[in-house]
């Protein structure tokens, strides 16, 4: 469709997030990528998850799709399998990704789909009153549990093919990644991972500490992003140090999902024309195979 | 043995071969199952294992008939007992002038296990098997030779199954199995059952057309056909099946099934497929349906349209993962949070599973809601012959799916536009103009979030309303029996053959009866009351503790003065005869009621 229609549909929400939230550099940086790289409104799928961050979808002209608590990663997959032509994008927080939602996060780095997910971090529940997350610190309001580091979750991986932080506070890079992260979907390598430290001013507020302990890889002259073993050892020393890396984490090679298990000789399933007779021929087989 | 001319014509045997889990007591099942379907005859086969990876009593039975039947027969008439406990445990069934071939490897049979009048053939297939081929394995291949004798079938025919299903598994195998088979005649031929001699004669007939299949088959190949083009699903028994078919044939068309991680990446997958237009389906089974429960009402509040396929078995938790049983009812209507529309479908044989999966994909696309097909372990996993499935009498029908040009000519494009019969138009993501939220949430007409009462009870209304329409089309039930009888049956799934053959054997004493099968369960149609209402008292048959069935029509107003529930939770499956049993039970109280 080259044409441009004039149908009045649905007209974006304003965000309903605090002001000073993290999450309003996230939308700011996703449209602006999006524009760029040219992809068209109706071509893009934002599947959001729940929590302050799972709005989004709300906020922006294109298919959305408001998921289940936790489930915006399989979701996700479906509607990429189903249909491989569009860029698909699942957003949520941390809580929704990394809590409910950890199992489905573990296995789309096992199976690699080409989409992008992307995380706002604040370290807190915000939409329930700034309960503990799974990546708050031990001693958050009595959290007697360590935080998790999704980075080094993902590079426990080797079919992991994209990993990035960025941070609301630095959207220039967050903007160069949030492209990177896109440009490597679109072109159907696989899944892009994109942590953002998106603070919570309301119940959480980190952003000074934060902005004091990033420290940026793409400035890192030493620092290898294909280098799996070295990312690691690096990621845990700047841990050790008390800073946060962000920037590149790691890129590597590996088929992608769909790649593998969708069939390219046929029309994508949700292209496919609904009431032809295509299943006659197959029914044929079918029977045969049945009949002994 | 008898002579040629006193042999009975084989009309309807039942056989059950018994031993332990690894036994291989299915695949002889299967053998036969094959050899009397070339004769001509219909077949029914049914498993009976424990949720164990080998060992512990396992076993399976055929029936083989002219005529239709959809279930094992009441008595069972040749036993092929591999150990003694697999003589315990089934001579219950069979009858004074059954036959026994027993494997005596580890002594010879205990006195007073059989009835008295049974034939005993007792033959150490084991032994045999160990000394001569070194491999346990084959006592099957040994006994079959004997099995096939007396059931009166042809030594070359037996031959030629044996090659049809051995040779996929190579040459070496083949030759192994085909020297047993060879060593089970020869020892036929000492114990005096010689070929053309056995009991039964087969009057072969030129076998019609016919398909061996299994409910979840069926089910996975309506929704083929159907234009279902996306599964996702966990394996849990008895559902897997419908998730390895579709993965063995969805590809071909350019589907995809997936085995996800668990049943909430299933029914969620199955979610986000169905958002960009495709026809989806997803499988499983008690437990995993409760897991599923949160996506089921989201497919219903979102109106994202889902077939889903609940293969139950019983419960609660995770009760007898291997054993048949109709609890989930209960969930499959009034399961998940809010109040949501649905429609649940209850197929009764592995032909009909064909046509409401295909009718259940169809209705899920039309009506944006979830359809859940009601399955029982014995109706998904049984194999029964099927006529081969009529294309020409059915249709696709599309949903009210807006084309881009349809969109380009619209004022408005609004997701969840309010209509006539509560069923919005719908753009798939890609299509210019068409763009729109989808959420659980309450919302307005373009999908962003509201609380606003008025269109709350609106939306809620509209979402209702569809079924109301719906009901017009949805699949009625059919009847069967003398339609003036004043007694009736109501059963689902795999009570459909049972009762059927119940019908029968009433008449045959002289009773009449009728027999109403729902095919749509929820909402309850119609013809459901009018049955009931036009009988004198029905007998519901529950195969759960609480009568759920019975229950459900009560709750929607059903006559509860004219039902009586028969209810059975130990795991085993309806026998016709059983069921006459507990009816005449019934009946008799009815009559000293009256008195
Ligand atoms: S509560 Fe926190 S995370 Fe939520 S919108 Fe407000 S600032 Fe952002």
């Amino acid at each position: 469709m080259t044409t441009t229609p004039s149908t009045k549909t649905f007209t974006p929400a304003r965000p309903i997030w605090c002001a000073g939230c993290g999450d309003f550099a996230v939308q700011g940086v996703l449209e602006k990528s999006l524009q760029k790289m040219g992809i068209p409104p109706h071509k893009l799928m934002l599947l959001a998850g729940i929590g302050c961050s799972g709005t989004i979808q709300n906020n922006l002209k294109c298919y959305g799709y408001h998921a289940l608590h936790g489930r915006v990663l399989p979701a996700t997959i479906g509607a990429k399998l189903a249909n491989p032509d569009l860029t698909v994008i699942a957003a949520g927080g941390d809580g929704d990704g990394f809590a409910i939602g950890a199992g489905h996060l573990v296995h789309t780095f096992k199976s690699n789909p080409s989409i992008m997910y992307v995380v706002m971090n604040n370290s807190n529940y915000g939409l329930t009153k700034g309960q503990a997350s799974p990546t708050s610190p031990t001693g958050y309001r009595d959290n007697a549990e360590a935080g998790m580091d999704s980075m080094l979750l993902g590079l426990s991986f080797l079919s992991s093919t994209f990993l990035a932080r960025g941070f609301s506070g630095n959207p220039e890079q967050l903007g160069e990644l949030m492209e990177a992260a896109i440009e490597h979907t679109e072109s159907g390598k696989g899944f892009a991972f994109l942590e953002v430290l998106s603070p919570c001013v309301t119940y959480y507020d980190t952003h000074r500490e934060w902005r004091a302990r990033v420290v940026n890889v793409d400035e890192d002259e030493n620092y290898d992003p294909t280098n799996r073993t070295e990312c690691f050892q690096k990621l845990l020393e700047f841990k050790e140090e008390g800073h946060i890396p962000i920037g590149r984490i790691f890129k590597a090679q590996h088929p992608s999902l769909e790649s593998l298990i969708v069939n390219k000789e046929e029309t994508y399933p949700a292209q496919q024309e609904i009431g032809h007779d295509d299943h006659r021929k197959h029914y044929d087989a079918f029977m045969k195979a049945h009949l002994g | 043995m008898s002579s040629k001319n006193s042999q009975p014509i084989l009309e309807d045997v039942n056989v059950i071969v018994a031993g332990q889990g690894g036994d291989g007591s299915l695949t002889v099942i299967t053998m036969l199952a094959d050899l009397f379907r070339n004769a001509g005859l219909n077949v029914y086969t049914e498993r009976d294992v424990l949720s164990r990876i080998r060992g512990g009593h396992a076993a399976a039975t055929m029936r083989a008939f002219t005529g239709q039947r959809f279930c094992v027969g009441s008595h069972i008439d040749l036993l092929v007992a591999l150990d003694e406990e697999a003589v315990e445990k089934n001579a219950h069934q069979i009858n004074p002038d059954s036959i026994v071939v027993f494997d005596d490897s580890s002594g010879p049979l205990r006195d007073g296990l059989l009835p008295e009048g049974t034939k005993l053939y007792a033959a150490p297939f084991n032994r045999i098997a160990m000394r001569t081929m070194r491999r346990e394995l084959y006592k099957n291949s040994i006994a079959f030779g004997i099995v096939g004798r007396l059931l009166g079938l042809e030594d070359d025919a037996m031959r030629h199954t044996f090659t049809k299903r051995f040779e996929r598994r190579g040459q070496i195998i083949l030759d192994y199995n085909l020297e047993a088979l060879g060593l089970g005649l020869h020892l036929a031929d000492e114990m005096g059952i010689k070929h053309g001699e056995g009991i039964y004669r087969i009057e072969h007939t030129e076998p019609e057309e016919h398909l061996l299949l299994m409910g979840n088959e069926s089910v996975a190949f309506g929704f083929m056909a159907a234009g279902g083009r996306f599964f996702t699903g966990y394996p849990i028994t008895p559902s897997s099946e419908v998730l390895e078919t579709l993965q063995k044939w969805l590809p071909r068309c350019g589907g995809v099934a997936r085995q996800t991680e668990d049943e909430l990446a299933g029914i969620n997958m199955a979610i986000g497929a169905a958002l960009t237009g495709v026809r989806t389906m997803t499988a499983t089974s008690g437990p995993g349906f409760s897991l599923m429960q949160e996506g089921i009402g989201h497919s219903g509040s979102g109106e994202v349209p889902m077939v889903l396929v609940d293969c139950q078995r019983s419960g609660p938790s995770t009760g007898m993962p291997t054993k048949p049983e109709q609890s989930d009812i209960n969930i499959m209507v009034f399961g998940g949070h809010g109040d949501f529309p649905r429609i649940v479908l209850a197929p009764g044989h592995p032909e009909d599973c064909f046509y409401l999966s295909f009718d259940a994909t169809n209705l899920a696309d039309k009506y944006q809601c979830p359809v859940v097909i009601a399955m029982d372990q014995a109706l998904s996993q049984n194999i029964a012959s099927v006529k081969p499935f009529n294309l020409d009498d059915i249709e696709v029908e599309p949903g009210k799916r807006l084309t881009p040009e349809e969109v380009a000519n619209l004022e408005t494009y609004k997701r969840y536009g309010f209509s006539e019969d509560g069923v919005s138009a719908f753009a798939a993501p890609g299509t210019p103009g068409g763009m729109s939220l989808v959420t659980g949430n309450e919302h307005d007409e373009f999908g962003l979030v509201s609380t606003d009462p008025k269109n709350r009870v609106k939306m809620m209304d509209k979402r209702f309303h569809k079924i109301e329409v719906a009901k017009k089309e949805l699949p009625k039930g059919r009847e069967y029996g003398d339609p003036k009888a004043p007694i009736g049956f109501i059963g689902i799934g795999m009570m459909y053959g049972v009762i059927l053959e119940a019908v029968e054997m009433l008449e045959s004493q002289g009773i009449k009866t009728r027999y109403h099968q729902p095919r749509t369960i929820w909402p309850v149609l119609d013809d459901t009351f009018d049955f009931i209402n036009s009988c004198e008292r029905v007998y519901v048959i529950d195969l759960n503790a609480q009568a759920q069935l019975a229950r459900l029509f009560m709750h929607q107003g059903a006559d509860s003065s004219k039902i009586i529930s028969i209810c059975r939770y130990d795991g085993l499956p309806y026998r016709p005869g059983y069921l006459v049993n507990q009816i005449l039970e019934q009946e008799d109280k009815q009559e000293a009621k009256a008195q």
